[in-house]
């Protein structure tokens, strides 16, 4: 029983952790001027690969990358990091939480973007990881020239926390 | 109007996606010919179970006959409890064509999925704040209808 108890503890935490992360990237993708319809036509592929990650303990982190596409080359404006955290709660017993004023918060310090812009969604993962379909293998863009903002966690549920960052160019 | 009213756990027993495809199964089996419209429209009804819009107002579904159905989602402490009394309808209403169904949606989200479902025609989003309200057609006297005019019960 008690088995069973800590195999639904660690399944629901991820399936929590996973889907909240996925409603505030989104959420940050509509606070900051992008088009949702991206998000929304991929939020399948997007929801099993991270679920799947995070509940084998594969998932370092997920980004948005906001970049502009009439920039050749270097053309990231915008960058936003999840950092899962496996060992937020020493205890593993902690409640399931989503503290949404991070994410607005987030959105209130970086601003807008303009509607050209486009994004994507990459999740950096430890060898191993199961292949889920829809995900490919890609490289982060260059973040030269950009600083990085550390604002807390957003997230948390069992064992797991999910810190946000963003990044802001800071010179050329 | 009959109403049948059920309880889908969702997350965190559940992901969104997983979470209707359980109220595809609720309402339609695999391969009936009403499956594929519920399938087609899963990222967008993920997104609405995600911001719990289908925990404050219930999926309303108006079969072609038969008694309409209310789906609600249950969240956090309550999906595990849901999960455990889940119940199958005894008709599943949209294996047949010429039903229609209502998603409930925030005002912040609203414009973006009636645009998404436009192309899914019988599926539509209402505010979350109408509750259980659904617009459906008035039946006409010569499809069957009738009513009691009370002015005329009362004349003299």
């Amino acid at each position: 029983m008690n088995t069973a108890v800590h195999v639904n503890t660690i399944t629901y935490a991820a399936t929590h952790v996973a889907t909240n992360m996925l409603s505030s990237i989104r959420s940050i993708i509509k606070g900051s001027g992008l088009d949702p319809g991206r998000i929304r036509e991929s939020w399948d592929i997007l929801e099993a690969g991270i679920a799947i990650w995070l509940a084998s303990r594969h998932l370092k982190s997920v980004t948005l990358e906001v970049y502009d596409p009439r920039k050749g080359g270097d053309d990231l404006v915008g960058r936003f990091d999840f950092t899962i955290d496996y060992g937020y709660y020493s205890g593993g017993d902690g409640d399931l939480w989503l503290d949404p004023e991070t994410v607005a918060y987030t959105i209130r310090k970086n601003g807008g973007f303009p509607a050209r812009c486009e994004y994507r969604i990459v999740a950096d993962t430890a060898p191993g990881r199961a292949e889920v379909p829809g995900w490919t293998t890609t490289a982060y863009r260059s973040t030269t020239g950009f600083t990085r903002h550390a604002v807390g966690t957003a997230i948390g549920g069992g064992n797991l926390g999910a810190a946000l960052a963003y990044y802001i160019r800071s010179g050329t | 109007m009959s109403v049948v009213s059920r309880t889908v756990a969702a997350i965190p027993v559940r992901t969104s996606v997983a979470t209707w495809n359980a109220v595809t199964d609720l309402l339609a089996p695999a391969g009936s010919a009403g499956r594929d419209r519920l399938e087609a429209v899963t990222n967008i009804a993920a997104i609405l179970i995600t911001a719990e819009y289908t925990r404050q107002a219930p999926i309303v579904v108006i079969p072609a006959s038969g008694p309409r159905i209310r789906i609600r989602t249950a969240h956090g402490p309550d999906a595990p409890e849901a999960l455990a009394v889940e119940i199958p309808l005894a008709v599943r209403p949209s294996a047949e064509t010429g039903w229609t169904m209502s998603l409930p949606c925030g005002i912040d989200d609203i414009d973006e999925i009636r645009t998404a479902l436009a192309g899914h025609p019988g599926i539509e989003a209402r505010d979350v704040t109408d509750g259980i309200t659904v617009d459906e057609p008035v039946e006409s006297a010569a499809a069957g209808g009738w009513s009691i005019d009370y002015e005329e019960m009362e004349r003299p």
